[in-house]
């Protein structure tokens, strides 16, 4: 199994649902995003278009994160998703400059003071910060806690365009090879060859 | 790729976006890293116990010291040592280790001596690495298009070797250290690292021009962006071409307050030239320009 992501450009609508429910899922601390929309913009006034482009970690086959790491804490799932253990991690960012999309975190020292709110921390945060530490890397998991229980992550779940859509690259006959098969879908920087498990539709 | 994608910060803009994680710590680490591998390299060949413990304490205290002040986890540092088989950070890591165990050792044992003469071989050939590793490393990731070449583990080399005849011209100079070779083929040798460095340097920078377009919005912050000033003026003004004609025409000849004006703008013009490349690394925008 490969799992994998597909995002179809023409549908996203650029919400920002994906990113909200990112921080829902994952309780992650104030300016920590796994998953955003980017915004491109071309053509000047009356004569203009717009493009939304989310991006989150790409999962990547040959992942220069999973190589550059010196301690082991970045690892691959056989299943193809990308996870970094926080024990491990060091916090010497080497996979942060590595990731050629820049879809890595660095939590700073003192990050986990400060909720949305101020020193005092809301209850939801109260129960999601105890699983992040100061002084590592995050990234995207592709919510693996979801996968392994058979759902879909949240912000393919939460879609309300249907921009997303998540399944087994392996598998031809999956929803996800099928779009890329008969869209022609393209990987984001591919001529990097670090084979991101995430593929954009045009 | 159109070089009209903007120059974006964190804002939820696709555009080209710079590196901000390795600066100053980093540029002092790769610094310290180059000087004191250069200083004890040069030292093993011009037989200078002094200038060879001076090396390792660079690195050591400097190289270090300032790695351990950057890591997010330091009490987990020697983590780092886990993963040499694919890993830069690891590598460097390891080659640091070994340069100061073997150096020490080296420095203990009785001169000649059988011992003294492997560990100084190990030290050596691990000191080299040290100089040489973070141009691998910046070289390694194709994140960033600036470091990604095979240019890099030269430079730093350049640099090393550079800054490693500087320290040791000083450390003569103020009666710190004895050479067993005459100071003026350590001046003309400086003169040549000099020379070479500036060369190096030119090739690199020309060879951006035909790069892809990150690696240009590189450049354009270095050459005429805003470090411009910093390049012009440290790394390349006072850092090179100063030291090469305060070398060339007056060297050490002036004694030692010209020997260390010399020093002192060689290792600013060495800190600041990686500092800025650090600073200036650009990734490129996550897909191409949108057309109309």
């Amino acid at each position: 199994m490969h799992l994998g992501m597909v995002i179809d450009l023409k549908r996203c609508v650029g919400c920002q649902a994906c990113t909200i429910t990112c921080k829902s899922e994952n309780g992650t601390p104030p300016e920590v995003l796994f998953t955003k929309v980017l915004e491109q913009v071309a053509g000047e006034y009356p004569i203009v278009k717009k493009k939304f482009i989310p991006v989150l970690c790409n999962h990547c086959e040959d992942a220069p994160c999973v190589r550059v790491c010196p301690t082991g804490a970045t690892t691959k799932r056989e299943d193809g998703i990308v996870l970094v253990d926080h024990q491990k991690c060091i916090g010497c960012r080497a996979c942060y400059v590595a990731c050629p999309y820049k879809n890595r975190i660095f939590l700073k020292k003192g990050s986990l003071k400060n909720g949305y709110f101020g020193k005092q921390l809301t209850p939801y945060e109260q129960v999601k910060y105890p699983k992040w530490q100061e002084g590592v890397v995050l990234k995207c998991t592709f919510c693996v806690e979801r996968v392994d229980q058979g759902l879909e992550p949240a912000c393919v779940q939460t879609c309300p365009a249907d921009a997303r859509i998540f399944g087994d690259l392996s598998n031809p006959e999956s929803k996800v090879s099928r779009l890329i098969r008969q869209r022609g879908g393209f990987q984001p920087l591919s001529e990097d060859n670090t084979e991101p498990s995430v593929y954009y539709l045009e | 790729m159109p070089k009209t994608m903007p120059l974006v910060g964190n804002e939820f803009v696709s555009g080209f976006r710079l590196q901000t994680e390795w600066a100053t710590l980093i540029a002092a680490a790769f610094f310290f890293g180059k000087i004191g591998s250069g200083l004890f390299l040069m030292s093993l060949f011009t037989h200078s116990g002094v200038g060879a413990l001076v090396g390792l304490l660079i690195v050591l205290i400097g190289k270090g010291g300032a790695h351990l002040l950057y890591l997010g986890r330091p009490e987990r540092f020697w983590r780092g040592l886990m993963k040499p088989g694919t890993s830069w950070v690891a590598r460097g890591f390891w080659a640091m280790m070994i340069m100061m165990v073997s150096g020490t050792l080296f420095l203990i044992l009785p001169a000649g001596s059988a011992g003294s003469l492997v560990f100084e071989v190990i030290a050596g050939l691990s000191a080299f690495v040290v100089a040489i590793y973070d141009g691998f490393l910046m070289n390694s990731s194709p994140s960033i298009p600036l470091w990604n070449t095979a240019m890099m583990p030269v430079l730093c080399l350049f640099y090393s070797l550079l800054g490693g005849t500087t320290l040791t011209l000083f450390l003569i100079e103020f009666g710190f250290a004895q050479v067993a070779i005459q100071t003026v083929f350590l001046s003309n040798m400086e003169i040549v690292l000099l020379s070479t460095n500036l060369i190096v340097i030119g090739l690199y920078l020309l060879s951006m021009t035909n790069a892809t377009a990150a690696a240009k919005e590189s450049l354009r912050l270095l050459v005429s962006g805003t470090y411009a000033l910093p390049f012009y003026a440290l790394a390349l003004g006072f850092g090179l071409v100063f030291t090469l004609l305060m070398s060339y025409f007056v060297g050490t000849a002036g004694g030692a307050g010209v020997v260390g004006l010399i020093t002192a703008a060689d290792l600013i013009g060495h800190f600041f030239l990686f500092y800025l490349l650090l600073r200036v690394g650009v990734y490129k925008p996550v897909l191409g320009q949108l057309t109309m």
